[in-house]
């Protein structure tokens, strides 16, 4: 196995952004965990843009993706992502307060690979974290070749 | 001459051709010239006999060559003949006997004719104070009933008859003797009415056109033309004009029916139509002379005029008095919440704006009435007929069942309707009824005399009276131009109200989207931002407490309280969501296998309430029909319920099961568990209503709400029996199958 590739946290609010990485080192996962506050952000370190211009780690495992960001929205990441031939083939998971129908059904007309809304209980929410974290970071066999 | 024994005179009576009669009353004689050469062309016989010398038409003559005084009333026909006048007229003596001479143009010649002179003095003394005292008085006379009354003195007096009438004609052309001035020589038939039939349509034609007729005597044979047919045109002779003109045998009948010798009447001619008579009678034969017809003639236009004058008058003041009764009833409208109730409110004014006894309003299928009307159901059925009549504007009338046989049902409140449509595209209304009037008809003359010297069945006054009596049954007084005005303007007030009215529903609808988007955003601000920080609360109490493992047992209570006290917040916005989202979210239907549904929700209630033992007892459950996910969340509310109030029942025994009542499929769901008091029976299923302290069992109360919000969205019922400590059962009902459209299916 080469290099672990990171994982993607793109969320805006600073508790949230807290709570998730308490939650991810309580996994113990060795994958770098990069932090976008917000929707330009993501994609600038997705698409090696502006700041990211010059990232030299590969393609994330998993992109954790909010679905109220400032500037760029989470749709419109993922819509983004999900349009470019290559780089579609990296899983984003929409993690959200929102429970809203409409938002899980664009989500998914967009090509989320999974949509889950934050549990208000920390356990609960620990685990939904660990389980992501595991699987999309671990488990899951991501596609041959640096996308 | 007519056949006497035909029974069908009167009808005969209206087809005859009364303006070329082939002949002349016998009172004058009749010459007429060829425009060019003023030869006589045709001749009445009698000529020779009233002028005194032979006059030999079919030799046509000049008249030059005739001795007509000398030679002067040849110049003065010529001249006349030469110029513009329209009538000729003037005193002449012929072979030493005065003639009244007159002439007038025809496209078949001139028509001179001849009436020996009747003594009467001057005419500048006789008729000029009459007519200047009649032009004085009448200015002060207050309307045409005294107008009318100057009129029949003054003609009487001018001409010297029995009785002189002023008959007035209705819409449908039957006359009332509206004033009378008599002698008592002939009895009076003031008051009296005489069905149209009386004077037929051809001659109330000619009475519009030749205003003055006079009929010395009934008792007189007609002298033909000679030659018969006009050598200019080769057809009968128009006499329309003529003054001696031959009249209907029917007509001298009719005179003699009703002892009357003599007879004239001048045309009263207001605003262009035939308004009236002035009739004048005479118990003996009786001629008027042809000055004294001219002056009459005279005054019958000065008072046509006058009553024109009169009667627009009054309309105006009429139709002023109505919009003043309206603008004081649209200004009441404007302010009442609905102009219906608007109407019944002022129902006085309603009633007054047409001068109408009853009114009724209909829209959209409601019927609000006032004053005297036919029931609702009649109003309705009656609305429902005006819809096929297509009414742009208006529709009157003074005899309803003439135009819906139906009508003779209501005839004795609503002979007479109103009736405006106040809406394109609803049967929307609003109509004003007028009873019955049965008019007391009292036949001019004693009928019953007629009829027995009706022997030969030559005329049946009787009989028409009795046609015209059931022609005036079935009917109210006639609406009025200014009320049928006031009804046309009425509408359009009220049109505007309900125009206005849509509009602001229409704004109101705006608002209330603007509102539902507003309250989604809201929603959604709530799914997305309040649960962020509950969620926030808890898992940093979390993390706190897992840093902290060495806090005093107190500290640690109160980290455990903050987490339950977010929790419980956090849950509270979950089922809020999920309760507004219910309202918003279209159904999506489709057939239900409950037993599988019931399957899956025992399923996933084991999972949670493991270490328990429940005795499950599940039934026969139909199928039914609705959005399955909803469904399921219903049913599984509910025997999560009863699972969550049946802890501590040793044995719990939950029993689930369905029948089949009609259209719909009744589910129940008994518990043995606490049970509750049915005198709250009636909060069970309002939003956040809990009967029992939260920690006795947990939940924020949303549950039943929501599982009513359910079933209520697909047009079911849920009901709840219990009694405490005696366990409860819910039931509730859904569709057996898929309807058209359903309520809320949208």
């Amino acid at each position: 196995m080469g290099t672990l590739r990171p994982i993607l946290l793109v969320e805006d609010n600073p508790a949230d952004v807290e709570l998730t990485l308490a939650a991810l080192k309580k996994t113990k996962l060795a994958n770098d965990i990069i932090v976008a506050r917000d929707g330009v952000e993501a994609l600038d370190f997705i698409f090696s843009e502006g700041q990211h211009a010059n990232r030299d780690t590969g393609h994330p495992a998993v992109v954790l993706l909010d679905l109220k960001l400032p500037k760029v929205d989470g749709l419109e990441v993922l819509e983004r992502v999900k349009r470019h031939p290559r780089l579609r083939a990296i899983p984003i998971v929409m993690l959200t307060s929102s429970r809203e129908e409409s938002d899980i059904v664009r989500s998914y007309q967009f090509g989320v690979n999974s949509f889950v809304v934050k549990p208000v209980e920390f356990s609960a929410f620990f685990n939904a974290i660990r389980d992501l974290g595991v699987f999309w970071a671990v488990l899951n066999e991501p596609p041959p070749g640096d996308i | 001459m007519r056949e006497a024994s035909r029974p069908d005179l009167l009808e005969a009576c209206a087809q005859e051709p009364i303006r070329i009669p082939g002949g002349v009353q016998p009172h004058g004689a009749l010459l007429v010239l060829r425009p060019d050469d003023l030869a006589v062309v045709q001749a009445s016989a009698n000529a020779a006999d009233i002028l005194g010398f032979p006059v030999a038409a079919e030799r046509t003559p000049r008249i030059a060559d005739l001795p007509l005084g000398g030679g002067t009333l040849l110049d003065d026909i010529a001249r006349w003949s030469a110029g513009q006048d329209g009538f000729y007229l003037k005193a002449q003596a012929i072979a030493d006997r005065m003639f009244e001479v007159s002439a007038h143009r025809t496209p078949q010649g001139l028509l001179v004719e001849f009436e020996p002179a009747c003594d009467l003095g001057d005419p500048s003394e006789t008729f000029y104070p009459v007519l200047r005292d009649f032009l004085e008085e009448s200015e002060a006379l207050p309307d045409t009933l005294r107008l009318a009354e100057a009129v029949a003195a003054r003609v009487r007096r001018l001409t010297g008859f029995n009785r002189v009438m002023i008959y007035r004609f209705d819409e449908d052309w039957n006359g009332t003797v509206l004033a009378e001035d008599g002698d008592g020589a002939l009895p009076s038939y003031l008051d009296l009415r005489f069905p149209a039939s009386d004077i037929p349509a051809q001659a109330r034609d000619l009475y519009r056109l030749n205003r003055l007729r006079i009929i010395p005597t009934c008792d007189y044979a007609p002298v033909p033309l000679v030659p018969e047919l006009s050598p200019l045109d080769g057809a009968p002779l128009d006499l329309s004009f003529a003054a001696l003109r031959s009249v209907s045998p029917v007509h001298l009948e009719y005179m003699r029916n009703m002892g009357t010798a003599a007879s004239m009447s001048i045309s009263l001619m207001v605003s262009g139509k035939l308004w009236g008579l002035i009739s004048c009678h005479h118990a003996q034969a009786r001629r008027v002379g042809a000055q004294v017809r001219a002056a009459c003639d005279f005054l019958g236009r000065m008072v046509a005029q006058q009553i024109d004058a009169r009667e627009r008058g009054a309309e105006v003041t009429e139709r002023l008095r109505l919009h003043q009764v309206q603008t004081e009833l649209v200004a009441h409208l404007a302010r009442a919440p609905a102009f219906q109730a608007g109407l019944v409110e002022r129902a006085v004014q309603w009633l007054d704006i047409v001068n109408a006894q009853g009114a009724a309003v209909l829209t959209e299928g409601t019927v609000l009435t006032a004053g005297i009307t036919p029931s609702a159901e009649q109003v309705a059925e009656l609305a429902e007929w005006l819809r096929t009549q297509k009414i742009e504007q208006a529709f009157a009338t003074d005899c309803l069942s003439r135009h819906w046989p139906k009508g003779l049902d209501m005839a004795d409140v609503a002979s007479g309707i109103l009736a405006v449509p106040i809406s394109r595209l609803h049967a929307s209304f609003i109509i004003w009824f007028r009873p019955e009037v049965i008019r007391t008809v009292t036949w001019g003359g004693d009928p019953a005399t007629a009829k027995q010297q009706d022997a030969a069945g030559r005329l049946h006054p009787r009989r028409s009276f009795e046609s015209w009596k059931e022609q005036v049954r079935h009917r109210s007084t006639p609406w009025r131009e200014a009320e049928l005005l006031s009804a046309a303007d009425f509408r359009v007030a009220v049109v505007n109200f309900v125009l206005q009215r849509a509009e602001e529903r229409a704004q109101l609808s705006e608002e209330l989207q603007r509102s539902n988007k507003e309250l989604e955003a809201f929603s959604y601000s709530i799914s997305h931002d309040l649960r962020a920080p509950f969620r926030h609360i808890a898992g940093y109490a979390q993390l706190l407490a897992e840093e902290e493992p060495g806090l005093k047992p107190l500290s640690h209570h109160y980290l455990e309280g903050i987490s339950r006290a977010a929790l419980s917040a956090g849950q509270l916005v979950d089922d809020l969501l999920h309760f507004s989202q219910l309202g918003r979210a279209s159904l999506k239907t489709s057939r239900i296998d409950m037993t599988k549904v019931m399957e899956e929700v025992r399923h996933s209630l084991d999972a949670t309430e493991t270490g328990r033992v429940i005795e499950w007892q599940v039934g026969a459950l139909p199928p039914c029909w609705g959005d399955p996910s909803l469904v399921r969340q219903a049913l599984f509310n509910l025997v999560e319920n009863a699972v969550k109030y049946t802890r501590g029942c040793d044995p719990t025994r939950i029993r689930v099961e369905g029948r089949e009542e009609g259209d719909l499929v009744v589910y129940t769901v008994t518990d043995n568990g606490i049970g509750f008091d049915m005198a709250y029976g009636g909060k069970l299923f309002q939003v956040f209503q809990r009967l029992h302290r939260p920690e006795d069992f947990e939940g924020t109360g949303i549950g039943l709400a929501l599982t009513k919000r359910i079933i209520d969205r697909h047009g079911g019922s849920v009901q709840a029996k219990g009694a405490v400590g005696q366990g409860a059962t819910f039931s509730f009902s859904l569709p057996r199958h898929a309807k058209g459209k359903g309520r809320g299916d949208t």
